[in-house]
């Protein structure tokens, strides 16, 4: 068998140097190196840019949408939409394990979810068995590789397979947010009411614990009604999280001009980047989870107003994740009904 | 005088209720200031170098068509904001009328000679006429005036050094400030960009906290700057590479570092696709700081999630308490940097 690299480079085939995502072509060649594994691939769960770019692009007509998903695999040994960029991710089974790869517990026949990008990860489709509108779902005969370096998790027995997905899919969120909060600190989050925001809003209760206060900042009505009802925040702030000075003198009142220690940015629309900086408080962080955020108006927002604080670039994974976030469905009834009721 | 708030918000044009950073347009009339404002007799722009960068390969390196962008930002924004790249730069020039609101509450007098430390990106500029670009250096001398607001940084240049030196270290005060507080003894750090100005100053930095138990490695890309840089020797190791390939980058740096990679690594490039090689480069319990404005937010956090690392990423702020006192302390510490910056850049 022959050595493989940790990343995958080893099934780069153009452009020559570069790592597997912003590869054109990688080797689909379903025999495995010894530090990879081989799954048998059961369902892709295509990102939701992407679905909606290929749904349009063949005018919703199912035959021609499976021709796209072939075409693009065929060509790139990967299904990365060559339009948005974005993959997705999959659930299979172990079909076989190479002799290096790190994790010995994992055993043939273990059904997982694959927590890394389908952008990097070697494809090939044999066939294509149904397309599901409502969750962006495609059922598959085919194959797939995981790299050493490729991250997963293990579908658990005691949840359902749908809800655990959902969950997975914004591990990384909660996990950062429990290393982040401690005992009595004051904490806000920027769109709390979504899926990432909920489980965040969660850890920071438990975290932050009865002298703490967790600020949720939520733009739609009913989702923030949900937060109050649900007791996962001190305090519930309605509002644009683009208006800066607005947030910024609620956030103030409630906490008594000191700000926050810590802020974490779960939204997807841009420039809220200056509402998160101006609520926190000096040697305070901020933690950006939301992929519209600017690295410029971040970096040169606290510059422009004087502010000495941690920003952070938002890291989808965080050893332990998704055992975490999975026990938080475990933990509470609440969320697991919320979640049950939303999304699946 | 008519009252002004703190953070600049009565200069915004348009759109309304965003702060200045953001603003697309903003009102630079300085006939009249506002209460809590600083006026500025402006002498030079020192701008971004990701931004000079841009600007002159638009221009095709001609001087007059750099002048033309230069005036046409300013003319639409009413603040000198690479509309491409988003970053701004910094300002020196003369104290000439300070609000009544500030007065007694500043240490500044008319007449003092200052830097402006927050980004050209937000500060109200009028250009009446460029005088000259001193394209080596991303320096450009004008005739004009800008507005500093109440919460905006300076620093009052200092008399024991010439005021282009003490600017050309004051616009990157940030990097090495920041070094200072993230770089532990014993540890190992990886400069990408070393050779370049913020480079320079964070690898002296850099050493200075690691320690002779710590490992400095510098990653310059042309033979000029990295030959500058080991003659320097500040760094353990020296060497030359394209930080936009990650895997050559990868192996030589586990080659360098039995294999261990980095505690720390400090992404100083002015270029695009650095991202993966910072991250590659660094340990799973490591931080990598990109100081560097040409990152992408979503490459990096995007390339960190794809190879399962769980390396910290933090956004370079520029400002952090003392930075402008650290920085200029940094050329009176080190004749060698010094006389490096003071042929280089003054």
């Amino acid at each position: 068998m022959e050595k493989g690299c940790k990343f995958g480079t080893h099934r780069v085939i153009e452009p020559k140097g570069t790592l597997p995502q912003p590869a054109l072509k990688v080797d689909n060649t379903m025999s495995i190196y010894d530090n990879e594994l081989l799954i048998d691939v059961t369902t892709l769960n295509i990102d939701s840019a992407s679905f909606t770019q290929i749904k349009k692009a063949c005018k919703g007509d199912i035959e021609q949408m499976e021709e796209m998903i072939l075409s693009i695999v065929d060509e790139r040994g990967k299904m990365q939409n060559p339009v948005t960029g974005s993959g997705g991710m999959l659930i299979g089974t172990v079909r076989e394990i190479g002799p290096n790869f790190p994790d010995k517990s994992l055993k043939i026949g273990d059904k997982i979810a694959t927590l890394v990008s389908l952008s990097l990860t070697p494809l090939k489709i044999g066939r294509i068995k149904n397309i599901n509108f409502d969750n962006d779902q495609v059922d598959v005969e085919a194959q797939a590789i995981l790299f050493e370096s490729g991250i997963y998790a293990v579908l658990p027995n005691d949840i359902p397979e749908k809800l655990a997905l959902a969950v997975l899919d914004v591990a990384g969120a909660p996990a950062q947010t429990e290393r982040l909060v401690k005992k009595g600190d004051t904490v806000c989050i920027i769109g709390g009411g979504g899926k990432s925001g909920v489980l965040c809003s969660y850890q920071a209760m438990k975290n932050a614990g009865p002298e703490g206060k967790v600020i949720v900042v939520e733009y739609s009505k009913e989702n923030a009604q949900r937060i109050s009802d649900l007791n996962l925040a001190t305090h519930v702030i309605v509002a644009d999280a683009t208006n800066v000075m607005e947030v910024y003198h609620k956030v103030m009142e409630i906490t008594n001009n000191e700000g926050c220690d810590v802020t974490i940015n779960n939204v997807n629309v841009p420039s809220t980047e200056m509402t998160s900086i101006l609520i926190t408080k000096d040697d305070g962080l901020v933690y950006f989870f939301s992929m519209a955020t600017s690295f410029s108006k971040a970096a040169l927002g606290a510059e422009g107003v004087g502010k000495d604080i941690n920003l952070i670039v938002g890291n989808g994974y965080a050893k332990g994740h998704a055992e975490l976030s999975l026990n938080i469905i475990r933990e509470s009834d609440t969320i697991k009904e919320l979640f049950s009721k939303l999304y699946v | 005088m008519k009252k002004g708030n703190k953070y600049g918000t009565h200069r915004v044009i348009e759109p309304k209720g965003v702060l200045p950073q953001p603003a697309n347009k903003l009102d630079n009339n300085m006939d009249e200031i506002y209460d809590n404002e600083i006026l500025i007799d402006v002498k030079t722009l020192n701008i971004d170098s990701a931004s000079f960068t841009q600007i002159e390969e638009q221009a095709g390196g001609d001087e007059k068509k750099i002048a033309e962008i230069m005036l046409d930002i300013v003319a639409r924004q009413g603040k000198h904001r690479n509309p491409v790249t988003g970053s701004g730069g910094m300002l020196l020039g003369v104290v000439e009328k300070i609000g009544d609101a500030l007065v007694g509450k500043t240490d500044l007098k008319v007449g003092d000679k200052i830097a402006t430390l927050v980004s050209l990106s937000l500060t109200p500029l009028r250009i009446d006429r460029i005088k000259e670009i001193r394209k080596e250096i991303d320096q450009v001398d004008i005739d004009g005036k800008a507005i500093l607001f109440e919460s905006g940084i300076y620093a009052k240049i200092p008399a024991d050094m010439p005021e282009t030196l003490a600017l050309s270290a004051l616009d990157v005060a940030g990097a090495p400030a920041q070094t200072a507080k993230l770089v532990k003894p014993g540890d190992t750090v990886l400069i990408i960009g070393a050779g370049g100005k913020s480079g320079m100053l964070c690898c002296y930095e850099a050493k200075k906290r690691a320690g002779v138990t710590g490992k400095v490695i510098g990653l310059c890309h042309s033979e000029k700057s990295t030959k500058r840089l080991q003659d320097l020797g500040f760094c353990d190791y020296v060497f030359s590479a394209d930080a936009t390939q990650p895997v050559p980058v990868l192996e030589k740096i586990e080659e360098l570092t039995n294999g261990e990679m980095c505690d720390v690594t400090i992404n100083n490039v002015n270029i695009t696709d650095t991202e993966m090689t910072s991250i590659l480069c660094t340990k799973d319990t490591g931080v990598v700081y990109f100081f560097s404005m040409a990152t992408s937010f979503t490459k990096a956090a995007l390339g960190a999630e794809g190879v399962g690392s769980d390396v910290t990423m933090i956004v370079g702020n520029g400002y952090t308490r003392g930075h402008a006192e650290i920085t200029l302390e940094l050329l009176r510490e080190s004749e060698k940097l010094r006389k490096v910056f003071t042929e280089l850049y003054a």
